[in-house]
């Protein structure tokens, strides 16, 4: 039976979820999850104490969290395999330095999702996230491999100093994006004003997107048609560095959703 | 030795002698099903026999739209070479130069899980002279190769699997519109998941027998034994009385049991369309590890 975290009520203070993860559940069944610490602010609560728990963790099923979790922040910060899926907004650096599996958010993500830690040059390094809501600033800074598909919008600064993966938000990138990047590829499903060290290349239909675009859509992403099979502008930047990064805007004439 | 009788057609009591292969599938996609049957049809030309080509290649079936990685429409191929070496060298080429050439195409693994693999675009990517960009996409890696297009999308890597090449059915009637229509039959029957009909509409005329009587150094000659119009003139003809034409349909297939059923759709299409004769080619026994007897394919399917 999926193991489920459902949060009883809001926690006194900020707490760091990061060892709530499937590889380090598989096998603890709920009383055993339950007696689990977390930081919480400077203090130390159960894992028992913030969420009724279900089930148990087994191999190649998600693991469960809903509630509003905006107070929680690196939820499956550093996983490396399994899926969690996530019923409600989360706080900041979801996701943060992945390097494989799939965490899915079924409402807002906070700041910094799926990004590195300050001071470390790079973030994720594999994984899948997708975020069905918006997310906040600076999502997929230090990217080095893997996706980060957001439904609706992304705050200023997407994919800061990204080495490569992808950041896609069909509501549209944020401000600054894309500052620093060398081989990434940021995608924007509304129309937006790339930094000046962006240089516009063609528009075309780029099928490693639609690959992308189709793979979110599996994962519960609402992706439209038109954003699958349409034109997308390509810019290359960013060129204070390799000028190898991308940014992809939507950009189909007459079927703009 | 006798063999048996589907309505009127004599099958002979005899054999196909066929051979470990192994293969790759590939899927091409593109803008429109019309293109993808292009880099299809280029990739699987000249991939008749591999002896002379060095590999064997036939379009597998249509893939639709909802089936392909980039949902678009597809055609799967196949490709059939006598070790893995060869499939790797044999799909790079023809990857390359049939289907990135191919206008709108993009070429995915149709061989997901197999126990081997060899590297596609992890080799042609360097056409791309440093511009190429890698994505893993739900934990696949596939290259972006810049064209003049636009970009070549192609898989890092394709499964390579163990196949059987060599089946047969050797089907003979009194004059040559018979035989061939019901050789035509015969392949439109076969054809199918899994099976691959390398030679022109799936059909040889000029089947070979292994050496040749008259040099030491070629590897194959024609088939003197089933050629009508030497009847007459040598000693081991094998032509029954009453066939005037012979056409030989040949099989490669993923496994020994999609060979034997293709086998055995063809058998009973060919004895439908006409056919007097069905028999099957074989070296004796001894070059083969498969051995498809045509007795197994009476009943039909």
């Amino acid at each position: 039976m999926t193991l489920t975290l459902t949060l009883r009520a809001q926690p006194p203070a900020r707490v760091d979820v990061s060892a709530l993860i499937p590889e380090r559940l598989v096998g603890l069944h709920e009383s055993a999850v339950g007696a689990l610490d977390l930081r919480c602010g400077g203090e130390t609560v159960g894992v028992g104490d913030l969420f009724e728990v279900s089930g148990a963790g087994v191999e190649d099923e998600e693991l469960v969290f809903a509630g509003d979790l905006r107070r929680f922040d690196r939820i499956g910060a550093g996983m490396s395999s399994g899926g969690i899926e996530v019923r409600g907004d989360v706080g900041a650096w979801a996701g943060a330095e992945m390097s494989g599996g799939v965490l899915r958010i079924f409402g807002d993500a906070g700041a910094r999702l799926g990004a590195a830690y300050p001071g470390a040059r790079v973030g994720m390094t594999g994984g899948e996230i997708v975020v069905t809501g918006d997310a906040g600033e600076e999502a997929g800074a230090g990217m080095r491999r893997g996706l980060v598909a957001v439904g609706g919008r992304t705050r200023g600064g997407a994919g800061l100093r990204m080495l490569a993966g992808t950041v896609i938000a069909l509501g549209g990138i944020g401000a600054e994006a894309g500052l620093g990047n060398r081989r990434g590829s940021l995608v924007s499903g509304r129309p937006v004003e790339p930094l000046p060290a962006y240089a516009f290349a063609a528009r075309f239909q780029p099928l490693a997107l639609r690959l992308q675009l189709l793979r979110a859509r599996s994962l519960g992403l609402a992706v439209g048609d038109a954003l699958v099979s349409g034109m997308w502008a390509r810019w290359s930047g960013d060129r204070t560095e390799l000028s190898r990064g991308e940014i992809l805007i939507f950009d189909d004439e007459g079927s703009r959703e | 030795m006798t063999g048996y009788a589907v309505g009127a057609t004599e099958v002979a009591d005899t054999f196909a002698e066929a051979f470990p292969m192994r293969f790759a599938r590939v899927v091409i996609t593109a803008a429109t099903e019309a293109w993808a049957l292009e880099a299809a049809r280029s990739m699987t030309g000249f991939a008749t026999s591999v002896i002379g080509c060095k590999c064997e290649a036939a379009i597998e079936r249509s893939v639709m739209s909802a089936e392909t990685p980039d949902g678009r429409p597809g055609i799967a191929v196949l490709l059939f070479a006598m070790d893995r070496e060869g499939v790797g060298k044999r799909v790079v080429e023809r990857v390359g130069q049939s289907v990135m050439t191919c206008p709108t195409s993009a070429c995915f693994d149709g061989l997901p899980g197999a126990e081997g693999t060899v590297a596609l675009g992890g080799t042609l990517r360097y056409f791309g002279d440093g511009f190429q960009a890698s994505k893993v996409i739900a934990g696949q890696r596939f290259w972006r190769i810049p064209v003049m297009e636009g970009e070549f999308l192609v898989c890092e890597s394709v499964g390579v699997g163990r196949g059987v090449g060599g089946g047969n059915l050797v089907i003979g009637a009194g004059d040559e519109d018979v035989a061939l229509a019901a050789a035509q039959a015969a392949a439109d029957a076969m054809r199918g998941d899994g099976i691959a009909l390398p030679f022109p509409g799936g059909i040889v005329r000029s089947g070979s027998k292994v050496g040749a009587l008259t040099s030491k150094s070629m590897p194959a000659s024609t088939n003197h034994q089933m050629a009508p119009t030497l009847r007459a003139q040598v000693s081991d003809t094998l032509v029954p009385d009453g066939v005037g034409a012979v056409f030989e349909v040949v099989i490669d297939g993923v496994s020994e049991d999609a060979v034997r059923e293709a086998m055995r759709r063809g058998l009973h299409a060919a004895a439908g369309a006409g056919a007097t004769h069905v028999s099957a080619a074989n070296f004796g026994g001894k070059l083969g590890r498969f051995h498809f007897p045509l007795s197994e394919l009476r009943d039909p399917p």
